[in-house]
């Protein structure tokens, strides 16, 4: 009997997205530490989907329910985005995306405590404190566990699209860090960090499961911190890789192109090759680095082109899945934004040159996600 | 010989001020290894030694030297007060502000009803009691907090509800401090003064919040710069009050109160005053422990009791009838209602006030006011650490989950 939960098969390309947030003091726009009065308020008010509590105190997760279309997802996020919000605006904290918090410190962060953010802050010493980072995790449902593994190894070839399209982390420490997604670097000090091994039938990654347990590397799959992994108990590949863009709108567009990926490869069936993890990272780097204007190194067609060149040729081979999953609104917004160079680090980086404080950037920031409009 | 200095055998002010201070430094890390005691008592216990309740080397003249540093320490916390005070928090939290009128008026009404019909003291004397009794000590909760880096619902609440019951006893003292003049005078001239002072701190507090703008806009946001324009514009507007015989206390609460409130375009940072406001928490508290006086205990301790009860009673009342419409747990009501519990300089220059004002009148309630006032500066800090260490806002007092392992 295996560990490893069994894939839980998904005969639809389901799409669902968990989304770290900020909690924010109204007063000095650092983070607030109000995660756990915050989430019993919460708990009082019905609301769709779950809002978690996440490892450090001023952090909380929020997952949406399973979505066939882009559509709903977008309209379930608005609505839970709604309510989050004014329980936000009764206790009087703020909530926000964005990769990083611009200015807090990470030794005064406060771990949360249930028994497995203790475990993490007792194994990782203050890697944990410094984990105060938000991320978009998107889940796309898969047909069974060999399916999975293919999208795992598939989707890398695409992942530092993903990276330059959320990055919205410029700021880290009280710095402009130069990078457009300066989150990655802290997920990189984890020692699980990275991708998977080079598996594509599930025995065979059952199996290595079970001799990581053996060898008490780790005790669940919760452990690794991979940018893509498996959720066999979901039925899922999740992909981990994404800063928690600065709006839901661009959350659930993100999610819409994840899914029209997965639609595209499992159709196509591109053939999966080693060399695609030969420039996985200097590309992921490259992305993190130099957002939309990177240039990232295809190993397959030996040669290198700027990512967003990169996406806008992505977007003209998934027309057809966006039509098919009646997503084409959200491939027309990645498109624009690739086309404009519009992501969150932009934004972020244009609003503390106009207001020339970081304080107010997170003011402004908040206020962006909190607003109760159409089209953020 | 007559090139080495003449040598005085006791030593002069300043080296006494420094020694207080020392001295309170040592007293409060004394008091923070106890892991129970706040670091704050220290600076008290210090400060009460060193005076003239104790072994009284510490005199009036150091008082006067300190007495420009006290006067900047109680302004910056006054103004940092007003700070807290967040009008759409008001707005969004429908239980906030009816708690806090509620606590503040069951403390005048109940404390009234002790000093008056029990203790049998006159009306107004009973009256500006309850005044003064309605507000926390803003420097104690401010520095508790700070202690020990508490942060959460409670700590906020606690900062806004202190906000409130200030501006409320504030607002109350100023209109009635004149009623208290012997002079028969017709009403309506005893209250032209009283509208004077209400008027006048409001017309100050606003213009100086009007230049403040006008300077943060030239100077831009630079933290360095924006912290002097405060400490400026703080000092400034304490000067101006007493030139002009306002309310100092009321001028800085709105100076902060608009800075949070009415800086539509944000040109004003969040200063912190940091190493400054410690400084100044030190003297603040040590000369609060110079001057406390318990003898009030010994004359009347049944009116000091009875007037402590009471104002409990009506802090914990307020926040319990109102803790489910603002959606608070139990815990934290009741945590609430124990960090409301401090006074300490604020209330302490009211009661003086009110002696200054008329000294007939003042003698009575100095004895019980101080009496009272000694009692929650000692056991106001204590109930406030360990609500906010109860509520789990506070970290660890050994500090174990803030360092690293």
């Amino acid at each position: 009997m295996s560990n490893l939960p069994p894939f839980k098969p998904n005969p639809s390309l389901t799409v669902g997205v968990e989304l770290e947030l900020q909690l924010i003091n109204l007063q000095d726009f650092n983070l607030a530490m109000e995660a756990e009065d915050y989430l019993r308020r919460l708990s009082e008010v019905p609301h769709p989907g779950e809002v978690k509590p996440e490892i450090t105190r001023a952090m909380v997760e929020l997952n949406s329910s399973i979505h066939i279309s882009y559509k709903s997802l977008l309209a379930e996020l608005r609505h839970l985005r709604d309510i989050v919000a004014e329980e936000a605006r009764k206790t009087h904290i703020g909530i926000c995306g964005g990769g990083t918090h611009p200015f807090q410190k990470w030794k005064y962060q406060r771990i949360f405590q249930t028994e497995r953010f203790a475990s993490i802050s007792e194994q990782y010493g203050y890697l944990a404190k410094q984990f105060t980072v938000f991320g978009q995790h998107i889940h796309i449902g898969c047909p069974n566990g060999n399916d999975a593994l293919y999208l795992c190894h598939a989707f890398v070839r695409y992942l530092p699209q993903f990276v330059a399209l959320a990055a919205a982390s410029p700021f880290s420490q009280g710095v402009d860090t130069a990078f457009d997604c300066s989150r990655l670097a802290v997920v990189n000090a984890f020692p699980l960090s990275g991708t998977p091994p080079w598996l594509q039938e599930w025995d065979e990654f059952e199996a290595y499961y079970e001799r990581m347990i053996e060898l008490g590397i780790i005790q669940s799959l919760k452990d690794f911190y991979w940018d893509i992994r498996p959720k066999p108990e979901f039925g899922t590949v999740e992909l981990r890789i994404c800063d928690t863009p600065l709006t839901v709108e661009k959350a659930a567009e993100l999610a819409a192109y994840a899914q029209m990926l997965a639609s595209w490869l499992l159709t196509e069936r591109p053939p999966l090759s080693r060399d695609l993890y030969l420039s996985y990272l200097m590309n992921r780097f490259r992305a993190a680095r130099y957002g939309l204007e990177g240039v990232v190194v295809d190993p397959i067609q030996h040669e290198h082109r700027p990512l967003a060149e990169d996406i806008l040729l992505t977007c003209d081979l998934l027309k057809s899945h966006a039509t098919a999953l009646n997503s084409s609104d959200a491939l027309f917004f990645i498109r624009e934004a690739v086309h404009e160079r519009k992501n969150g680090a932009n934004w972020l980086r244009k609003n503390y040159a106009s207001l020339q404080s970081l304080s107010d950037t997170v003011r402004a920031q908040t206020e962006l996600w909190m607003r109760q409009d159409e089209k953020g | 010989m007559h090139f080495f200095p003449h040598f005085h055998l006791h030593l002069n002010s300043i080296a006494l001020f420094g020694i207080t201070l020392l001295l309170g430094l040592i007293g409060g890390e004394i008091a923070g290894r106890t892991r129970f005691l706040p670091r704050i008592l220290g600076y008290i216990a210090i400060g009460f030694l060193a005076g003239p309740g104790g072994f009284n080397f510490v005199d009036q003249s150091v008082l006067t030297n300190a007495r420009i540093f006290v006067d900047i320490s109680l302004s910056l916390i006054l103004f940092d007060l007003g700070r807290h005070l967040d009008f759409v928090w008001l707005r969004h939290d429908r239980g906030l502000l009816p708690m806090a009128l509620t606590e503040s008026l069951l403390t005048l009404l109940c404390t009234f009803v002790v000093l008056h019909f029990l203790i049998a003291l006159p009306k107004m004397l009973s009256l500006l009691a309850g005044v003064i009794a309605m507000t926390t000590s803003p420097a104690v909760v401010m520095m508790v907090a700070h202690d020990l880096s508490s942060e959460g619902p409670v700590t906020r609440r606690t900062l806004i509800l202190t906000s409130l019951n200030n501006l409320f006893g504030l607002l109350l003292f100023t209109l009635l401090l004149p009623l208290t003049q012997t002079v028969n005078f017709p009403g309506f001239i005893l209250f032209i003064p009283a509208v004077y002072r209400l008027c006048g701190s409001l017309i100050l507090g606003l213009s100086i919040f009007v230049l403040l703008k006008l300077i943060a806009h030239f100077i831009g946001k630079q933290k360095d710069n924006q912290f002097i324009l405060f400490v400026g514009a703080v000092t400034l507007t304490l000067g101006l009050a007493r030139v002009l015989d306002l309310s100092s206390m009321l001028t800085l609460f709105i100076l902060g109160v608009a800075a949070r409130n009415f800086d539509s375009n944000h040109a004003l940072m969040e200063v912190d005053f940091g190493w400054l406001a410690r400084l100044f928490f030190i003297l603040l508290f040590v000369v609060t422990g110079v001057q406390l006086q318990l003898q009030g205990l010994r004359y009347a301790p049944l009116a000091v009791i009875l007037f402590i009860l009471a104002r409990l009673f009506s802090k914990t009342s307020g926040v319990l009838l109102f803790a489910k419409a603002s959606r608070l747990t139990r815990q934290q009501a009741y945590a609430l209602s124990l960090t409301l519990c401090p006074m300490a300089g604020v209330a302490m220059g009211m009661s003086y006030l009110v002696v200054d004002f008329n000294s007939d009148f003042g003698q009575q309630i100095l004895h019980i006011m101080t009496g009272a006032i000694a009692l929650l500066t000692l056991i106001g800090p204590i109930l406030t650490q360990f609500a906010f260490v109860k509520t789990g806002e506070a970290l660890a007092i050994d500090g174990d989950e803030g360092a690293l392992r």
